[in-house]
């Protein structure tokens, strides 16, 4: 459900001229993870700014979404040096580890997590990165990128679908050094 | 569990976004709890993300020691010498002694932009003003130098455009400067968008002072009263730390209406960009600005003349905002010292790739791109050399091996097919595909492209789908040719710079590494072993252990065998889908990549 009066309250304090569109959606996107067509309405209705404009502009800038997104978005930056170090396998990777099975999903089917893809951050030389809420992770690999995942799912409560009950079962192997890990499946 | 030191000390945390994603936090809380009577500071990123989290430990002599790479695990070691015991850990140790120049990967800069960065906390004016800033403003208003006296000192020192484009930062002025309006915009252009390009984040989270000094002697220069920061909404800390900036210096007096007494006003407001890389683009950041889509329009007029709201603007890159304040106080004839006839001052790179020391560097123009990737950079970090390196971003190209003596100059760069752009610096070995390379960059463009200009819409488009052919293997000698003649037309009939730059990528590929697309389409082979329609992945019977880790990580299960039985393990051709999981997570080598 979207707040009337929160909105009210963004557009006193951002104001309610045209170039009040892109600062409204980013404040509607803060709180609700998206733009949700009801609050996209309040803005309409209450501003100088046109439904045109302010679908126009949603739907222009890759950082607006339309659709309701997962509890936590996972960034994954594509950048060139993330690009030539293998980001596309963190996606492959993360993909599988939240079951998400069709090309053009992209959010998990417990509403858990949703991938979504970004140009850039700027950590080019932490590549290839990806970025869970607020926490940045570095020199990854496609394995790395999975446990990052399971540790923060453990720390924020959250399951992958499809590992209800296994999944601290199935993080533990993992955990072990390399070396350790060698030992073991040695024949 | 916290420790005595032998003397007192100051503890400085680099705290760059860099530093965050390895660690900052963790170290900075770590370093709180074991020496809680230790003063504890946090700086920006000094450029040298290779080594990051870095840790600068000054005493009360002012005796001063870095450490690199530095965790909760290694703190211990490295107190354990300010305790008085034992050696100094040497392979923490970046330098004793406070002199940069000691520092391999710094020695042979030339900071100017970057002055500050990683030497003062990004969020304290007093630090900034103790290492001499705001004082070029003072000395502008308290001196009564003339705007045009400040635009003649600019131009003397030959400043260009330092977001990509290079055109004379004077003379632009001038036009605003001459041009009638009773409101002129200023506005800072922090919307970074080439991937692989981070110095203008890093200004802004390291030393947003200098940007915004920058941004007064400009507005002064021209006669401007309001101005934007235009910020990236994916750079979160350094829209944090220049709205402080912002804050700090309007109650110091440094913004607002008559700055320092004088007969000067000028404000600054953010804007928080939305991810479009076109918004680069100075009439479509003009309309994202005003709060319409991002996409450009037909200049002349240019926004000198009419720009944001109808009124003059003036919009300069953050990299050169930041070298005003540098040019005011030593002199345009200083900078113009440095650097090429054509090319004077300083040019920031971020280097990144299969680089062994990466992060930012800034470098005297003239200096050639080989002695930037080895003499500053150390080579290449995966033992396989650097076959090429990508300049420019997504308007820029790739550079072969044979042409590293290049010097760092707009016009020589330019000659090459690639550009001098916002300083993006990708660097590529022998693993690297040049036709997935150019695919990437038009995949980026195509994505981007605003769709004003029919062959920057479709075109791209286009191209992208020649490229993704040649990539699966399905391309033919045809192809490439369209694919020249294509990009050619994209070039010359699309209104901005991003549809006159996008075919750069795939003309510098097609210049200097045309046996590889040649390989793509007549031997059906990727000699990177990149492209996945064209490579198989294989087990090799005498490596492989029988251990499943590979079958455990294969998102397709294409991967069956018994367990400890090496001889059975295969990949079903037809399920995988060759996304190297396996090549990465097993520990024996065994999977080969043909």
């Amino acid at each position: 459900m979207v707040d009337k009066a929160l909105v009210q309250k963004w557009i006193a304090e951002t104001g309610s001229d045209a170039s009040a569109a892109v600062p409204l959606l980013q404040a509607v996107q803060n709180e609700y993870g998206y733009l949700p067509r009801e609050a996209m309405n309040i803005i309409v209705s209450e501003t100088d700014i046109s439904a045109s404009q302010l679908f126009g502009v949603a739907t222009f800038y890759s950082q607006f979404r339309l659709e309701p997104v997962g509890r936590h978005i996972i960034k994954v930056c594509h950048g060139t040096a993330c690009h030539v170090s293998g980001a596309d396998r963190i996606n492959t990777a993360l993909r599988q580890s939240l079951g998400i099975r069709e090309e053009e999903e992209d959010t998990a089917s417990n509403g858990s997590y949703t991938i979504e893809d970004v140009a850039c951050i700027g950590c080019c030389s932490l590549a290839p990165v990806m970025v869970i809420g607020g926490e940045t992770f570095g020199n990854l690999k496609g394995a790395d990128a999975q446990r990052s995942l399971k540790k923060h799912a453990r720390q924020h409560g959250e399951f992958l679908p499809g590992h209800e009950e296994e999944i601290s079962e199935a993080d533990a192997p993992e955990k072990k050094s390399p070396d350790k890990r060698k030992k073991e499946v040695r024949p | 569990m916290s420790v005595q030191l032998s003397k007192p000390v100051t503890i400085i945390v680099g705290e760059g976004t860099c530093g965050i994603a390895a660690g900052a936090k963790d170290v900075f809380e770590t370093f709180r709890k074991m020496v809680p009577e230790a003063e504890i500071k946090t700086v920006g990123c000094v450029g040298m993300c290779h080594e990051e989290v870095m840790v600068e430990i000054l005493d009360d002599k002012g005796d001063s020691r870095l450490y690199r790479k530095v965790d909760k695990k290694n703190i211990p070691s490295i107190l354990k010498f300010h305790q008085g015991e034992g050696e100094v850990p040497v392979e923490l140790l970046i330098r004793s002694g406070k002199d940069p120049k000691s520092v391999q990967y710094l020695a042979r800069q030339t900071r100017i932009a970057l002055r500050n960065v990683g030497l003062l906390d990004p969020k304290s004016l007093e630090e900034y003003r103790n290492l001499g800033g705001y004082r070029s403003i003072e000395k502008i208003l308290n001196k009564d130098i003339s705007p045009e006296e400040v635009t003649e000192e600019v131009r003397k020192a030959g400043l260009r455009g330092r977001g990509g484009a290079g055109f004379p930062t004077a003379v632009k002025w001038s036009f605003a400067r001459s041009a009638q309006g009773d409101i002129k915009y200023l506005i800072c252009n922090g919307d970074e968008g080439d991937p692989g390009a981070f110095m203008d984040r890093s200004l802004l989270e390291g030393d947003p002072h200098s940007v915004l000094e920058g941004m007064l002697i400009a507005a002064y220069a021209i006669g401007a009263s309001y101005g934007y920061a235009y910020i990236r909404a994916e750079y979160p800390l350094a829209v944090e730390h220049f709205g402080k900036a912002i804050r700090d210096a309007r109650e110091a007096g440094f913004l607002g209406k008559n700055i320092l007494g004088k007969d000067f006003d000028f404000d600054v407001k953010i804007k928080q960009g939305a991810g479009a890389f076109v918004c680069g683009e100075e009439t479509a950041l003009i309309a994202s600005i005003e709060g319409d889509r991002g996409m450009p329009r037909i200049r002349p007029p240019f926004p000198a003349v009419r720009g944001l709201f109808g009124k003059p603007t003036i919009i300069n890159n953050v990299e050169t905002l930041a070298n005003l304040a540098w040019i005011v106080e030593k002199g345009g004839d200083a900078y113009a010292g440095i650097g090429t006839e054509q090319s004077k001052g300083t040019k920031v790179f971020a280097l990144a790739g299969t680089i062994k020391r990466g992060g930012l560097v800034e470098v005297p123009m003239g200096m050639t791109i080989r002695e930037v990737l080895y003499d500053i950079g150390g080579g290449s970090s995966t033992g396989r050399p650097i076959k090429a390196v990508q300049l420019g971003g997504p308007s820029g190209g790739c550079i072969p091996e044979s042409l590293f003596d290049t010097p760092i100059e707009y016009e020589a760069l330019n000659a090459t097919g690639a550009i001098m752009g916002s300083g993006g610096m990708v660097v590529m070995d022998t693993r690297s595909c040049m036709v997935d390379i150019a695919r990437y960059f038009l995949e980026f463009t195509q994505i981007e492209s605003c769709g004003k200009c029919t062959f920057c819409r479709i075109g791209t488009l286009r191209m992208k789908e020649l490229l993704t052919k040649i990539c699966d293997g399905e391309g033919t000698m045809e192809d490439i040719d369209t694919l020249e003649a294509l990009a050619h037309q994209v070039k010359t009939s699309s209104l901005c710079g991003l549809g006159q730059t996008a075919p750069n990528p795939v003309l510098t590929t097609l210049k200097y590494f045309r046996d590889e697309y040649i390989a793509h389409v007549e031997e059906k082979r990727c000699p990177a072993g990149v492209c996945k329609g064209l490579i198989t992945h294989t087990i090799m019977k005498d490596k492989c252990t029988g251990c499943s880790i590979c079958k455990r990580y294969c998102p397709v299960d294409a991967i069956t065998g018994v367990i400890k039985k090496p001889g059975s393990w295969v990949i079903d051709q037809e399920l995988c889908i060759n996304c190297g999981m396996c090549v990465e997570v097993c520990n024996y080598e065994a999977i080969r990549v043909q």
